[in-house]
């Protein structure tokens, strides 16, 4: 018990600042919808097209913001040194990854619903069967923000971080953007049976970088 | 045969017991067979210029760092595995306050006292004690360097440690600020509690402390 109230406490923490100073949010949700209207025009009007296309802009969009939340979850504890604090504090440091994964992955939900909302709007998606696409979307921000979480700590330390960041968590997210794209794809064109299979690709890749972040984030951090 | 130990032969348990530490970063060596023991209840200042090592000795000992070569024991705990047992008793105040800016002064507090499970009156009592009382609800975004160095004396004062490691802590304070870290020492060493100081400011006026100078990452001399 004591593991997940402290767990509860990080996630807290987390999403009170993020509530006050709206980075993460404030930043992803223009980045998002701009990325949408772009490939919008681009595509034309064609509604057949946009429909098609719809599932990959929803999803490179949460990716490329995924990558943004989970930088900014270990900017705030670098600027004045709190990640010490937190390395320094007699908790299991397994706890820290929890909680910053769950603040993180509640950001993107949030994203998620305000993209879709735009997405039906703009590209005319059908959500007839919402059950599948919001498993998917539940499964793929818990992947996207563990292994952001995971990463974030160990890019926190290189002094290149900005860049070899992306370039450790794009390749590793890569299922969980197929997966999702073709979950979402198919739970949109009245094929929602056949979504399973990709869903229970995206869970096995959670229960896999939940439980490696667990096990091995606490040497992360550590000197 | 058995061993003596310390305590065998009527000797207090070291507070701190180095032996033979070293610490490159890369191939800099920052501190250099450094052999160094210090009493429970001893106060001690680390004396030296800048990069001679103090503040890497003071981050091993308080297991932010670990030694490349060397090793030794802290309260009587190892520290190369014990480092959780070590970071229970012992509390590192940095020039470098580790707070969250989004979080008030209160808040900041309260986010380390629910994870160590401390009565939160005592995070009002030590924001009085410091004279944050009514302040202690305004984010930290706003604050002086000298207010947040109070907010980072008042963590310490909650956490009440058993040894107190304070890195050069009245850097770029005014005076208010620096009467409220020489009270917490005195406090401390009144208390019986371990105290080392790495500075190359003035020590704080009624401290009785061993002086430990550095230089090169070698310690070189004792008064």
């Amino acid at each position: 018990m004591t593991f997940l109230r402290q767990a509860g406490v990080i996630a807290r923490k987390d999403l009170r600042i993020e509530i006050r100073g709206r980075h993460a949010v404030g930043t992803m949700v223009p980045f998002a919808a701009t990325i949408l209207i772009a490939f919008g025009f681009a595509f034309g009007p064609g509604r057949d097209v946009l429909e098609r296309v719809a599932p990959g802009l929803l999803w490179m969009a949460l990716l490329f913001s995924a990558v943004m939340a989970s930088r900014r979850a270990y900017q705030v504890e670098t600027e004045d040194g709190a990640l010490e604090g937190l390395l320094l504090a007699p908790i299991d440091k397994a706890t820290v990854f929890l909680g910053k994964t769950a603040a993180v992955a509640l950001e993107l939900l949030v994203l998620t619903i305000a993209i879709l909302f735009l997405v039906v709007l703009l590209f005319d998606l059908a959500l007839a069967d919402l059950g599948p696409v919001v498993l998917a979307f539940a499964l793929g921000v818990i992947g996207l923000a563990t292994v952001g979480n995971l990463f974030g700590v160990v890019a926190e330390y290189a002094r290149t971080r900005e860049a070899i960041f992306p370039l450790l968590v794009l390749p590793l997210v890569t299922p969980v953007l197929i997966a999702g794209v073709r979950a979402t794809d198919l739970a949109t064109s009245g094929q929602a049976a056949e979504s399973a299979s990709w869903l229970g690709l995206l869970a096995a890749f959670d229960v896999v970088f939940v439980s490696a972040g667990i096990l091995v984030f606490g040497y992360v951090m550590e000197d | 045969m058995r061993t003596l130990s310390r305590q065998d032969v009527g000797l207090r348990e070291a507070a701190v017991d180095l032996r033979g530490v070293t610490r490159l970063f890369g191939e800099v060596p920052a501190v250099v067979r450094v052999n160094l023991a210090i009493e429970r209840g001893e106060a001690v200042v680390l004396r030296g210029p800048n990069g001679a090592g103090k503040s890497t000795l003071l981050r091993i000992v308080a297991t932010s760092l670990s030694p490349t070569y060397g090793g030794g024991a802290v309260l009587g705990f190892d520290l190369a595995n014990e480092r959780e047992q070590i970071r229970r008793r012992c509390e590192l105040l940095t020039h470098r306050t580790r707070l969250y800016e989004e979080l008030s002064a209160r808040e900041n507090l309260l986010l380390f006292a629910d994870l160590l499970r401390i009565e939160p009156a005592r995070v009002d009592e030590a924001l009085e004690h410091v004279g944050l009382a009514r302040d202690a609800d305004e984010r930290v975004r706003g604050f002086s360097h000298g207010m947040r160095q109070k907010v980072a004396v008042a963590r310490t004062i909650v956490r009440d440690p058993e040894l107190l490691l304070l890195d050069e802590p009245a850097t770029g304070l005014d005076d208010s600020a620096r009467a409220v870290v020489d009270a917490m020492i005195l406090d401390a060493a009144a208390k019986g509690r371990t105290i080392v100081i790495a500075t190359h400011h003035a020590v704080t006026a009624g401290l009785s402390a061993r002086v430990v100078s550095m230089r090169d990452g070698h310690v070189e001399g004792q008064t």
